[in-house]
């Protein structure tokens, strides 16, 4: 095989990928450029590829609106994830560890049912989701939903910790618990160094998952004291500023760089995540 | 005598063997106790938040149940009434139809993708990285970012298609149902092509090398390798794909509410759009729990063929 790898071969190999690169990219180009672009420019027509004057007034504008409204959307998608996150991450541990190391009978019979949720698309139980939630006088609040994105992506961390933990030789808990400890202090001190990849790829994917939800914001907020950052553009951009597309492709960014940066810093990890995620 | 300390003997055993039982009893019931403790948040999440509105969507769709008010036990009323509905219908329609325009698009390059960059090649990871970059973005920002691409006055696609004279004048993308269809499916397939290449690629790197030296030596040309070693292995990984994709399509709601509202008209109004409408609007519970249980059936039928998939691979 490699002594077909010839030049001209090599060449027209990088030469696709770049122009799939460059198609790939474009749009991301196209959303930053025309953030910069000043208010009379982004409405040009012809469009200006290249922007003639660069600024950071669109952004300033994005922020001031309705007294920083929009930052506090982002500040409740924040919250909102990182309670979803430390739920999951501490139920699926101790979930996942039950599951693999505490055998007993019917213990598939609960792993079937803690999983099943996997199979049924959360959207077909949105109404009488909507009931419980009010039931807890919980609508529009961010506890609420950062309990319903624990409870419809726990299952994906019960499973990677599980098989994390399943790696994991029985003799090393065994002389542990010889020597006095508990389960828990083997749980904390033995295993959870081990299983950090699998802990890592669950809060990526969570934080993922509930950063860019859309539908449960939308059905389980009212006002701006939960609204999250996926439903607060879509009001920005339908009804505060209807057309305003600077301040648009401005939110836009804003919205992607968090996960973005999680991308380009764990891209492995994000990646075996979103396979895991997917085929599961 | 003899006999004696045979019983003894005996009686002994018997103390140390229901001793050593009472042992692994304890130590049985200690493990079961702190399994159960380990399980228990797990379970309280998923029978609160999962399993009693599962149980709800399907009472509530044998009712006729508004928000306020009595509600009454009306049996299959609300399956007939769906049965009967147009707009259930042209909604389910739609995401078929959705589902028929993307999933090509998806698939034909992502395959594409995948066999271009199952090699060694420096950079290879920045490829790979890059069309994978769409994936991570929201719904809701993919769609507006393209909702301004094919913006019909100021957008840059009908500015291009204009220079390049392949149309005369520009194109209101998003108002008719057709051209908004394939709008919206040329947004979703930036955006989640990154993902199914990711796993074909997956899939692709699982066929042993050695099969396609043993084909080489054989003298077996580019074509015939992959018509008869990859096609064939892959299938599994490829229809497993498949099954995701075509379910996600089935789910769409996002990107419609933000790029068509459903319109023109209801033309590109999918199931879960319906659903919500009648929910969470029109405050038709009963009916709501119907569409609900339909739509639960329509996926529990995508995801069985795929855990049947899953363990024929295994």
């Amino acid at each position: 095989m490699k002594n077909k790898n010839t030049k001209g071969k090599r060449i027209l190999f990088y030469l696709t990928n770049i122009v799939l690169a460059i198609i790939f990219l474009a749009p991301f180009y196209w959303t930053f450029i025309n953030s910069l672009k000043p208010r009379s420019e982004v409405l040009k027509y012809p469009p200006t590829l290249f922007p003639e004057n660069l600024t950071f007034n669109t952004y300033q504008r994005l922020f001031n609106a309705g007294g920083g409204v929009f930052s506090k959307y982002a500040l409740n998608s924040t919250i909102v994830t990182i309670m979803s996150v430390v739920f999951v991450c501490i139920i699926s541990t101790l979930a996942g560890y039950a599951l693999s190391k505490l055998k007993f009978k019917g213990i598939n019979l609960i792993f079937i049912a803690l999983l099943a949720i996997m199979m049924v698309p959360f959207q077909a139980l949105l109404v009488p989701l909507y009931n419980v939630i009010s039931s807890f006088g919980l609508l529009d609040t961010r506890i609420a939903l950062s309990l319903i994105f624990t409870t419809y992506y726990m299952p994906f961390g019960i499973f990677m910790m599980k098989n994390s933990f399943t790696a994991i030789p029985e003799s090393l808990r065994e002389s542990a618990i010889l020597e006095g400890a508990s389960e828990l202090t083997v749980l904390i001190k033995i295993f959870l160094p081990v299983v950090w990849p699998g802990l890592l790829t669950t809060i990526i994917y969570v934080a993922m998952q509930a950063w860019n939800d859309f539908i449960i914001s939308l059905i389980f907020t009212s006002s701006s004291s939960a609204r999250t950052i996926q439903v607060g553009l879509m009001n920005f951009a339908s009804q505060r500023f209807y057309q305003d597309w600077g301040m648009i492709n401005a939110g836009s960014i804003i919205n992607m760089i968090p996960i973005l940066i999680l991308f380009i810093l764990l891209q492995q990890y994000f990646i075996k995540g979103m396979l895991a995620g997917a085929v599961n | 005598m003899g006999r004696f300390t045979a019983d003894f003997k005996k009686e002994g055993n018997n103390i140390i063997n229901s001793n050593n039982k009472l042992v692994k009893i304890l130590k049985k019931k200690r493990h079961l106790f702190t399994s159960l403790a380990f399980l228990t948040p797990a379970l309280l999440f998923t029978a609160i938040f999962f399993y009693i509105p599962l149980i709800e969507a399907f009472r509530m769709s044998f009712y006729d149940w508004a928000l306020l008010g009595e509600s009454e036990f009306i049996g299959f009323t609300n399956f007939i009434n769906l049965f009967n509905d147009p707009e259930f219908w042209q909604s389910l329609w739609n995401t078929v139809i959705y589902t028929a325009i993307v999933t090509p698009m998806i698939f034909i390059p992502a395959i594409f993708l995948a066999v271009l960059i199952n090699r060694q090649f420096r950079g290879i990871v920045i490829f790979r990285a890059i069309y994978f970059l769409p994936v991570t973005l929201s719904f809701v920002v993919a769609s507006y970012v393209w909702t301004w691409i094919f913006s019909d006055s100021y957008g840059i696609l009908n500015y291009l298609l204009q220079m390049a004279d392949i149309i005369s004048s520009p194109i209101a993308w998003l108002h008719s149902t057709w051209s908004a269809r394939f709008a919206v499916s040329l947004m979703i397939a930036w955006k989640t092509i990154g993902l199914t290449m990711l796993i074909l690629l997956a899939g692709l790197q699982g066929v042993p090398n050695i099969v396609y030296e043993a084909a080489a030596i054989d003298g077996a040309s580019f074509w015939q390798k992959h018509r008869y070693i990859t096609a064939p292995l892959m299938r599994p990984t490829f229809a497993l794909a498949l099954i995701l994709s075509v379910a996600g399509s089935f789910k769409a709601f996002d990107q419609f509410v933000v790029m068509t509202g459903g319109g023109p008209g209801r033309s590109t109004q999918t199931i879960v759009m319906y659903l919500e409408k009648v929910g969470f609007r029109r405050f038709d519970l009963g009916y709501a729990g119907a569409i609900s249980v339909l739509f639960l059936f329509l996926l529990l039928i995508l995801s069985s063929l795929q855990l049947r998939i899953g363990r024929f691979t295994e």
